[in-house]
């Protein structure tokens, strides 16, 4: 997909851009607010990856105008503060995500593709993954027609995945959509609280759909 | 010591200077007064006795014509008493008196006159005096003078008013020089504060203003200013030791760091060790950046910027954190337990508060041995704040240590070993002061050998 990146430190831009090509995705550079602005106002990306501190224009801006002028591109804004204000302050600017540095390159590449990926996924009522099937208006999740009986955490947590089904999710996107905890845990909460759904999901069935990605997270596929 | 010039600039001796003009006026005042005490008062006196003896003379002079009134004359002026007489014939030639000539002549009519004469004193050396009181022209042209010497009253009074105009002088004086000793005294103190505010600038943090014990402006001032400096050094070496601390705690996973990109280096090439290598680099690097990462936040927090306070649901926000960590306490042998008292709301910034309750429940996951016991609980105290305590039955902190763990980067010899820079209980502490509140560290639950830790976050119940 196309990527447009908006960052104004050169040593990160060109970090940023090999991470991205090496995962397949064409990158094109802008290194002010300004110029960021006025490439993707001209269309033609599928993701827009914006820094928040940038010459000329805020990223903030950049994503207000972009969203005033219509232009729905999904944003996700860098910054060096991760603080709740500030993300808060993003999102309702009309970001998508928010990710604060320093990031892995990983955790990057995962929002970066969960953004595309994700970009019309409100209307849905069904989602489907192989025979594993979760209904959001009677929330109820069913595996080769068996029902499964999951606590509402579990269901907010499976639906995340299946919403990204077949992309990579990192643990911090999962504490940041399914429980809005904007902090790094230090134990392997999320780990345990993935194996507890991977034993009601998986256990009795031949074929595994929760998969664990090692050093990145994981990632629900057929 | 300053030029002395600089004591004629002090406040205090300007208002030295200013006493001296009031002692200056005050004597003008008392001189006017004393003035018309005496010598005015004599010469009123002197006035209505001279007229009275006047109006007899005159009497007399009707009554026995020019030789009763010589005869009255001669006999008065030989009585002893403060009154002069002169009696002269219409040309001025004296016919009787104490006068040999006329002191002052007549006018048309009676009239007052003033004037001065050779007298003796009593020692029979000469001397001037002073004399007061009528001449007028008889019927037929006789001239008649009566007038009172007022002699030593006037001598008195002169001395008075000598006497005022020294003492004015001294007063004058006496207050220029108390005003330059009282600003030198006080030019003393002050300057002794300025040099205790120079040496410190200079950096003697140890410095104290002197404090001489008499309770006075300048004690109060000097114990405010040590109060101060007290302060600021403990600032100061909390700032040092942090930044101590940083050195200390990043010297350590940085000298990991550079161990083990140097080992992969020097290792024969063998892509599987490098890359392990390389992850544990990356480990460490994120550990750095964690570190790196609190201690922003502790600063953010502390430093109190405008965060956006909301009302929180706290009773829902503890009891998902509960089952957010329950199962991961459970896989590591651990109780997780919470008590959560429905309705509890608290005003505060979501995040923090979250990251500071989940900071005390980790805390207690890290510290408890396997098998040990956590418990989560909420309640409204009977003083309606709201007391959210996490306890544990793990080793404990000593009672003498329990403050001192609160400060940043403060790791107890215990807990050398396992990972983490001392900064949980820190922020913990800096939210708790954030939202009004407080964080108090007291005994947990027993077990058996230790008494536990009980960690308690009492916050200010929102309206």
């Amino acid at each position: 997909m196309r990527v447009l990146l908006v960052e104004d430190d050169a040593d990160m831009a060109e970090n940023l851009r090999a991470s991205l090509a090496a995962d397949e995705h064409e990158v094109e550079i802008a290194r002010d607010g300004e110029q960021g602005h006025s490439m993707a106002a001209n269309g033609g990306y599928d993701v827009i990856v914006l820094d928040r501190m940038l010459p000329k224009k805020l990223g903030v801006s950049v994503v207000r105008e972009l969203r005033e002028q219509g232009v729905s591109t999904p944003v996700l804004i860098l910054s060096a503060l991760h603080d709740e204000d500030h993300r808060v302050e993003g999102l309702n600017a009309g970001a998508n995500d928010y990710l604060g540095k320093p990031f892995s390159t990983r955790e990057l590449l995962a929002r970066v593709r969960a953004l595309w990926h994700g970009r019309d996924r409100d209307v849905q009522t069904r989602l489907q993954v192989g025979d594993l099937e979760m209904d959001l208006l009677a929330r109820t999740v069913k595996r080769n027609g068996k029902k499964l009986d999951l606590q509402p955490r579990e269901f907010r947590l499976l639906e995340y995945l299946m919403r990204n089904s077949g992309q990579t999710v990192t643990r911090k996107m999962l504490l940041e959509n399914v429980w809005d905890y904007h902090f790094d845990p230090q134990t392997n909460v999320i780990d345990v609280h993935i194996s507890r759904l991977r034993s009601k999901i998986d256990r009795d069935f031949a074929q595994s759909l929760l998969h664990t990605v090692r050093g990145s997270g994981y990632r629900l596929e057929a | 010591m300053r030029p002395s010039l600089a004591l004629l600039r002090t406040t205090t001796f300007r208002l030295a200077l200013a006493q001296a003009g009031v002692v200056l006026l005050f004597v003008v005042a008392l001189l006017v007064y004393v003035y018309f005490a005496t010598i005015g008062q004599l010469v009123a006196d002197s006035d209505i006795l001279a007229d009275q003896e006047y109006a007899a003379l005159e009497r007399a002079y009707a009554e026995g014509g020019i030789r009763r009134l010589n005869q009255e004359v001669v006999e008065r002026s030989a009585s002893q008493g403060p009154l002069l007489y002169v009696l002269a014939e219409a040309n001025g030639a004296v016919i009787t008196g104490d006068f040999p000539q006329l002191p002052a002549l007549p006018g048309e009519a009676v009239q007052r006159v003033d004037f001065s004469f050779e007298t003796t004193n009593s020692e029979g050396s000469p001397q001037r005096s002073r004399a007061r009181g009528q001449v007028g022209r008889l019927l037929n042209g006789p001239i008649l003078l009566v007038a009172r010497d007022l002699g030593d009253s006037a001598v008195i009074t002169g001395r008075i008013t000598r006497v005022l105009w020294t003492v004015a002088i001294l007063g004058v004086i006496l207050s220029v020089a108390s005003g330059l000793t009282a600003s030198w005294f006080a030019s003393r103190r002050v300057e002794a504060l300025a040099n205790t505010a120079r040496d410190v600038m200079g950096g003697d943090l140890k410095r104290r203003a002197p404090v001489r014990g008499e309770g006075d402006e300048f004690d109060e001032l000097a114990e405010a200013i040590n109060a101060m400096l007290d302060r600021l050094e403990r600032l100061m070496i909390v700032s040092r030791t942090a930044g101590d601390a940083i050195a200390h705690d990043l010297r350590s996973p940085l000298t990991r760091f550079r161990q083990k990109l140097e080992a992969a280096l020097e290792a024969p090439e063998d892509s599987r060790n490098d890359r392990e290598a390389l992850r544990k680099a990356l480990e460490e690097a994120d550990n750095l950046l964690d570190m790196f990462a609190a201690v922003l936040k502790l600063a953010r927090v502390e430093s109190n910027p405008n965060w956006r306070f909301e009302r929180i649901d706290a009773s829902e926000v503890l009891q998902e954190l509960v089952e957010f960590y329950e199962p991961a306490a459970e896989e590591q042998g651990r109780t997780l337990r919470g008590e959560v008292a429905p309705g509890l709301v608290v005003n505060g910034e979501p995040g923090l508060f979250t990251q500071a309750v989940s900071n005390l429940v980790e805390n207690a996951l890290k510290y408890t041995p396997e098998g040990g016991h956590i418990d989560l609980s909420a309640v409204r105290r009977a003083d309606g704040r709201i007391e959210i305590a996490v306890l544990d039955d793990g080793p404990g902190i000593p009672p003498a240590d329990r403050d001192r763990v609160l400060e940043r980067f403060v790791r107890l010899e215990s807990a050398r070993s396992s990972p983490g820079a001392g900064l949980g209980l820190s922020l913990v502490a800096a939210v708790a002061r954030l939202h009004k509140g407080g964080l108090h560290l007291r005994d947990g639950l027993s077990n058996g050998e230790g008494k536990g830790l009980g960690a308690a976050l009492v916050l200010p119940a929102a309206a």
